[in-house]
Formats: structure tokens, C-alpha cells, sequence
């Protein structure tokens, strides 16, 4: 039996507060996970296969979220918030010249 | 409604004898119906011919001799009509033509459409931004228009339609006819609504209702049809009744853009069935409160008649003449003309149900207006029909023989 | 990963602020959503969100009303045009557009199209092309293509018996009232750049009131194809595109070429200037 649980509240984001600051860990793209429809066309999309849909958890909706498996491969080109039919994807860019 | 005007009561036109007997009538309906806002009598403000705006041709005089196609377009001009949209069809393309002229010179819209569908849903487009709009056609194409019928009504979208009836069915002829009737008083359309349906007999009176029709189609935001046949759109009469332009109603729910407010949507899609529920019952009430306000009819000779006719439009003035022909023979005939169509004048029927013999249904059709006289009646009364099809017009001595059938049938029953 | 100094991430991309924050009735994958977040997002960077008037099909995208931030008003099965006309007639100054799918524009609807683009209505057509009727459940359209199943076509469109599929934008593209008409898709990520560059060109077009404009979006319909998501971004990319070629189908905009339809515009030979409409 798949486990399944709420990952986050309804139209949170992953992440807490509004962008990264100093110290906390780098995520270029955040997922509004409820408004996720899992179709997956982001994961396929990803020039750096950076994506996955979630295989234990589910959303509001019941269906399987994508997440950022690899957020070090990640060059926010944002293809796949582009190809994805519900702007669930928020993609974020570090400035010119910032180091991760 | 023709404006009661008692100072203009003296001569025998029969647009002044209709003025006449539409006081009597409102002052018959005034003391049978003492409740707030008695049935046929809606005060009106005298009609008054606008006065030239510059840089434009001045308004036509006070009597003109005009086609009643003409006359009506010219009336929807002056009330303030800002678009027109319509296609050609037989018996009312001088309807057409008349607005593809003068709505240019007036800065207003026309478009003749690729169909009577294009048009009716044009002016539905047009009409949900706030515009005052017409359409016009005959009953080939008002069937076309159903379906955007039932769609304005249900969005509840203002829009003046016009149809100048001919024979049917199907292609049928470019005859007149009444036939449209039940199509009418029914919505035209699919669904639980109905819209006003306005019926004058004479093209003086059709000028006034344009404008009336106008005014109703905002107040309630409904679709309002005006109910007319081939010889009332073809023919010519004078045309003394002034021309008006309604205030316009505020409107808090057209479409203008998004600007500085939050957006809007007209429609008619409401999937929840508890929703749809909801609003066909905010419908109905609105249905109510039109049927309670804006019922309309004229009487002749009702105080001493015996023997009612039922009769609208042209059917009206036939039955005028066999009203006083009969009477002259010594058959106490009188004349009922509902001038709404829906809401029918059920009640005033039903009053007289209680004092006279019989009633006689005259149409030019197999009969529809009859079926709303026979559920007013009520079985209390007999009520016959007679009538012509397909462009054929009863004559006065087809009706007063029907009269006197009837007349014949009311005392062997007894009453 | 750690980010050592504090500079401010950007936000490169997000949802644009004419697309309403809800979850849509769209199924999975499906190339509506994308099509909405395209117009939402040409509309708000021309500004035009306070003065569009659009008109929403009967389909699928008939809750387009519910996600676009706009005015909107509901048309009966295929008559978008005709409000659309009459909306433009009536209000000189509003941006109108009409949002459309196959069934809508292809099938029920071809007089109204054809007619509104025959006049040169100043109005924008976003034409969603999925071969398929998605919300009545997956019947056959007139964009349907050879050999493609549907509930009412189950053994595959026959040339016999059904016809060959309508090329809808080619069509109308031969009427001189029609400005600028184009295909794109939602097939990738470039396809979509490349579609929204169209609307945007559209827009334009009606800006400048050159005439009428349709943008035509092979997208597709994974429930109604009996396919997964992925499966029918693979069908519209390998199959689909190849029917239905993407691309400018025509552009009047350009000087050299004639300006407007008979009777609309005046006589003068064209010229480097667009003629105002």
C-alpha cells in the first residue's frame, strides 16, 4: 500500500519564507505542490533530468507532486515551468556573478 | 402602450379611437384592479419628438405617412438604439435597409450578418457591453435565433427583437401570419424562462412599443420580442405618436474592460445543479414580478359586450370591423387586443369570463393565442376560433358568421 | 549547496498576474493551460488587461472565464466571432479576442469564423487545436486526423466516410481581411516561445488595426487520445506537427505586401505605412 501524506498545506510552496538567504540551501525552482497535476511533462522537459515526481507522497488533489532531486544540476533555464500547463513551478536565478 | 390622451379622443382614426378605448380600458382596469400598480394602465410621459442635434438632419414632423418597417426602424433610431445587426428576410427588409441608411448618418452601428444566427449573436455580444440593440427578421430566421434566445435570457442580456411575421411553416410564404405566436410567448428557446413579447396593431402604436420594448429590456435585463406581422411591416400609415429615447438603466454588470474593478463574466453556464437552481429561481421571481407590472391590453365596447373577440395585431383590426358590424346587426360584440402577449392578460380575461357569454379567438394561424384564452377562461365560458393560415386574412364577415356560431352556441349551453 | 553571500535571488519566471491563482479544471498535461498563461501573459505585458472584452467557446476551455482575469462573456457552441463582432463594433477602444477549440471554430462555428475574418473584423482568434472534442468525451472533430480513433469515429477517421481533415488557418487565410494568421504549438518548451511570439504578433496586428488575426495551438488532449501526458506531447510533436505544419501562415502587416480587404481600406497602392483601420 502507497504511503500517503499531505506534503505541504494548500498553495505552499516547499520551502520555507520567500527566497533563500545566507546559509539555507539552494532551490532554484520551488513547487506550489497542490496545484501539481503530476503529468510529469516538467521531468521529461529537464535538459539536466533535475526532476521527479514524488512516488510516496500525494497532494490535495491526490496526485504525485514534482520535486527538485537535484538542485546542483539546475541552471534555471525554467523550460520546465514553461511546458508546465499550471504554473505550478516558481523559477528562481542566483545574480550574476553570486556563487552557490 | 399607446399614451391615454383624452384631449385627442374626437376623431374617428382608428389610432385615436385605440387611444380612446385604451382609456376605458384603464379606467376599467383601474377599478378592477385597485392594488398598486393596476393591469394596462402605466403612466407615460407625453411623447415627444427630440429635438434636431446639431449637425444633423431634425426629426421627422409630428405626422408622417410611413412603412411600418420604417416607421419602427426610425423609432428604434430615436430611442437610442447604438447598434443594429440583422439579415435580409421577406417581410422586413425595409427594416433592414432602412437602419443600413440612417444608423450610419446617426453614428451608430450596423452590420448586416452572414445569417440571422450571426446577427442575434452579434447583438448578444454587442448588447453584453451595454449597447441598446435590435434585431429584426421573420420567423424562418427567428428560428435561428432560439438558441441565442435562450442563452441572452438565461445571462439575462437586454436585447429589442423584432419579428414581422409570415407563413409557415418552414419556408412557408411572404404572406402575414400570426403563427409565431406560441414560438414567442414560449422564449423561443430552450429552458424554464420567458421573455416580454409585445404585440401592436397598428403602426403608430408599433412605434411607441419600440421604445417601450427598449425601456423593458433594460429594467428587467431580458430579451423583449415585438410581435408583428407581414401587412403591419409592409404596410403605411400615419405615424403620429412621438418618438422617445428611455433613460437608460444603470448598468453594474456590462462588460467594458477590467479597469480599476475586478473582472466581470456574462454567462449562463452553471454546472452545480444547486447553482443553477438558484439562479433559474432568481429568474422566475424576475418572470413574476414582469408578469404582475407589465401586462397590457386595450378594450372596445367591453361594458355592454356579450360576445368578447380575443384578438391581436392585424387579426385586432379585423375583428374591430366584425365588432361593428355585428353590433349594427344587434349582437352585443365588444373587442379584448392584449398588447403583451406574455405576460398574457390572463386576470382581465378571467374578469370577463365572469359577465359575458363567450369569447371568439381570432388569429392568423390554426390557433395559438386561443390556448391562453381557453386556460384564462377556464372552462367557465366557451371559447371558439376562427382564423386563416398561410398569409390568408380573416375577413370581417368570416368573423362576425363565427360571431353568430358562437353566439348561437353560448345560448344553447345556457348561460 | 550553500549560497555564501547574500545577493537576491531572481525570480525568473512565475505564473503572470492575469492568470487567476487557482487550480484549473484542465485535465493533466493538458495544453490549455499553457495556452492560458500564454494569452495572460501577452495581455499583461501590452497592458491590455484592463480593456480586453473575450469571448469564451462551449468546451473544454469554456471556464476559460474562471482563470483569465478579464471580462468575459460566454458565446453559444461556435458563435465567438459573431459576439466578438458585435463587440467590436460597438466598442471601438477594447481589445477583443475570442478563445476557441476544434469543435468550436472548425465544426460549428465555421460561418461565424469565416465571416468575422471575411470582414476583416479587428479582433484576435486564439483557436486551440486538439483534433478531438475533449469535454463532451472525446469524439471526433473536423481537425481530427487520418486513421485517428475517437468515440465516434472507433475504428479510425476514414477518408471515405468521414473526409479528410479541415487545414482551418489556410482556409481562412486567403480572405485579404485576414492580417496575420499563424500555427504554433505546445509541443516543447521552443514551440511555446514560438507560440507566444505569435499571440504577441496578433495582438499586434489588432493594435494596429490591420485586420483580423487567428493564432491556431496544436495541442493536446491526453484523455481524449487515450494517452498519457507524455504520450500525447510525443503524438503532437511527431504526428500532429507534421499534419498540421506550424508556422506564419500569412503576414499583411508586411508593407510590400497589399493592405487591407476590398472596401475596408482605401484604394492606395500599398505603402510603407500600415493602413489604419
Amino acid at each position: 500500500m502507497i504511503a500517503t501524506q499531505l506534503a505541504a498545506t494548500p498553495s505552499a510552496t516547499d520551502l520555507p519564507g520567500p527566497l533563500p538567504g545566507p546559509g539555507a540551501e539552494w532551490r532554484p525552482v520551488l513547487v506550489l505542490v497542490d496545484r501539481c497535476k503530476g503529468c510529469g511533462l516538467c521531468v521529461a522537459s529537464c535538459p539536466k533530468e533535475a526532476l521527479a515526481l514524488e512516488e510516496e507522497v500525494v497532494n490535495v488533489q491526490g496526485y504525485h507532486p514534482v520535486k527538485l532531486v537535484d538542485a546542483g544540476a539546475c541552471t534555471s533555464c525554467a523550460i520546465c515551468a514553461r511546458v508546465c500547463p499550471d504554473c505550478a513551478l516558481v523559477i528562481l536565478a542566483l545574480p550574476k556573478g553570486a556563487r552557490r | 402602450m399607446t399614451a391615454a390622451r383624452p384631449a385627442e379622443t374626437a376623431t374617428a382614426n382608428p389610432a385615436e379611437a385605440t387611444a380612446e378605448a385604451t382609456a376605458e380600458a384603464t379606467a376599467e382596469a383601474t377599478a378592477a384592479t385597485p392594488a398598486a400598480t393596476p393591469a394596462g394602465t402605466v403612466a407615460r410621459p407625453a411623447a415627444t419628438v427630440p429635438a434636431a442635434r446639431p449637425g444633423h438632419a431634425p426629426p421627422p414632423p409630428r405626422r408622417v405617412l410611413m412603412k411600418g418597417n420604417e416607421a419602427m426602424a426610425e423609432a428604434a433610431i430615436q430611442a437610442g438604439c447604438d447598434a443594429y445587426f440583422g439579415y435580409p428576410i421577406t417581410p422586413q427588409a425595409e427594416l433592414l435597409e432602412w437602419m443600413a441608411r440612417r444608423m450610419p448618418e446617426e453614428g451608430r452601428v450596423f452590420l448586416q450578418a452572414e445569417s440571422e444566427l450571426g446577427a442575434i449573436n452579434m447583438a448578444y455580444g454587442a448588447a453584453a457591453t451595454g449597447a441598446r440593440v435590435l434585431v429584426s427578421s421573420s420567423s424562418p430566421g427567428i428560428s435561428l435565433m432560439a438558441e441565442a434566445m435562450s442563452y441572452m435570457a438565461a445571462a439575462e442580456v437586454p436585447v429589442v427583437l423584432i419579428n414581422v411575421m409570415r407563413g409557415g411553416p418552414g419556408l412557408g410564404s411572404i404572406g402575414p401570419s400570426q403563427s409565431d405566436y406560441l414560438q414567442a410567448v414560449k422564449g423561443h428557446g430552450h429552458g424554464d424562462y420567458r421573455t416580454p413579447v409585445l404585440a401592436p396593431s397598428s403602426i403608430n402604436e408599433a412605434v411607441t412599443i419600440v421604445a417601450d420594448a427598449f425601456e423593458l429590456a433594460e429594467r428587467y435585463r431580458t430579451p423583449v420580442v415585438i410581435l408583428v406581422d407581414g401587412i403591419l411591416g409592409q404596410a403605411m400609415e400615419p405615424v403620429e405618436a412621438g418618438f422617445r429615447t428611455p433613460e437608460r438603466a444603470s448598468a453594474d454588470w456590462v462588460l467594458s474592460g477590467a479597469d480599476g474593478r475586478p473582472p466581470r463574466v456574462v454567462k449562463s453556464l452553471h454546472l452545480l445543479p444547486e447553482a443553477l437552481e438558484r439562479h433559474n429561481l432568481h429568474l422566475q421571481a424576475k418572470f413574476v414580478e414582469i408578469a404582475a407590472r407589465e401586462v397590457r391590453w386595450a378594450g372596445e365596447h367591453l361594458d355592454d359586450a356579450e360576445l368578447v373577440i380575443v384578438a391581436y395585431g392585424t387579426a385586432a383590426r379585423v375583428a374591430r370591423t366584425a365588432v361593428a358590424r355585428a353590433r349594427a346587426k344587434g349582437l352585443a360584440a365588444g373587442l379584448f387586443r392584449p398588447i403583451s402577449l406574455w405576460p398574457f392578460p390572463s386576470a382581465a380575461l378571467a374578469d370577463l369570463a365572469g359577465r359575458v357569454r363567450g369569447f371568439l379567438a381570432v388569429e392568423l394561424s390554426a390557433g395559438q393565442m386561443v390556448e391562453d384564452v381557453r386556460l384564462a377562461v377556464s372552462g367557465r365560458r366557451p371559447v371558439a376560433f376562427e382564423g386563416r393560415m398561410g398569409g390568408m386574412v380573416p375577413t370581417p364577415a368570416e368573423v362576425v358568421a363565427a360571431l353568430r356560431a358562437l353566439d348561437a352556441e353560448a345560448r344553447e349551453g345556457g348561460r | 549547496m550553500s549560497v555564501e553571500q547574500a545577493p537576491q535571488p531572481r525570480v525568473v519566471f512565475e505564473r503572470p498576474e492575469l492568470l487567476a491563482d487557482r487550480t484549473t479544471t484542465y485535465c493533466p498535461g493538458c495544453g490549455h493551460g499553457v495556452v492560458h498563461r500564454l494569452v495572460a501573459e501577452v495581455l499583461g505585458e501590452l497592458g491590455l488587461g484592463p480593456r480586453t472584452i473575450a469571448v469564451a467557446p462551449v468546451g473544454c476551455a469554456v471556464f476559460a472565464y474562471d482563470f483569465l482575469l478579464i471580462d468575459f462573456v460566454e458565446a453559444p457552441h461556435g458563435r465567438a466571432p459573431a459576439l466578438a463582432t458585435g463587440i467590436r463594433r460597438v466598442r471601438p477602444d477594447a481589445f477583443v479576442l475570442t478563445y476557441q477549440g476544434d469543435g468550436d471554430l472548425a465544426a460549428i462555428g465555421t460561418a461565424e469564423i469565416v465571416h468575422a475574418a471575411g470582414r476583416g473584423e479587428v479582433i484576435t482568434a486564439v483557436f486551440v487545436n486538439n483534433g478531438i472534442y475533449g469535454m463532451t468525451g472525446g469524439q471526433m472533430a473536423p481537425t481530427t486526423l487520418l486513421g485517428q480513433r475517437s468515440t465516434s469515429s472507433p475504428g479510425g477517421r476514414e477518408a471515405g466516410l468521414h473526409g479528410l481533415p479541415l487545414p482551418m488557418t489556410e482556409m481562412l487565410a486567403v480572405l485579404p481581411g485576414v492580417a496575420f494568421a499563424a500555427r504554433g504549438s505546445v509541443a516543447d518548451a521552443a514551440a511555446i516561445g514560438r507560440t507566444k511570439a505569435y499571440l504577441r504578433k496578433a495582438a499586434e496586428t489588432q493594435l494596429a488595426r490591420r485586420g483580423f488575426s487567428i493564432v491556431e495551438i496544436l495541442s493536446n488532449c491526453p484523455v481524449g487520445w487515450g494517452m498519457t501526458p507524455l504520450e500525447s506531447i510525443q503524438r503532437l510533436r511527431d504526428v500532429v506537427t507534421k499534419a498540421y505544419p506550424p508556422g506564419v501562415i500569412v503576414d499583411r502587416t508586411k508593407p510590400e505586401l497589399p493592405a487591407s480587404p476590398a472596401g475596408r481600406a482605401s484604394a492606395e497602392p500599398a505603402s510603407a505605412e500600415p493602413a489604419e483601420r
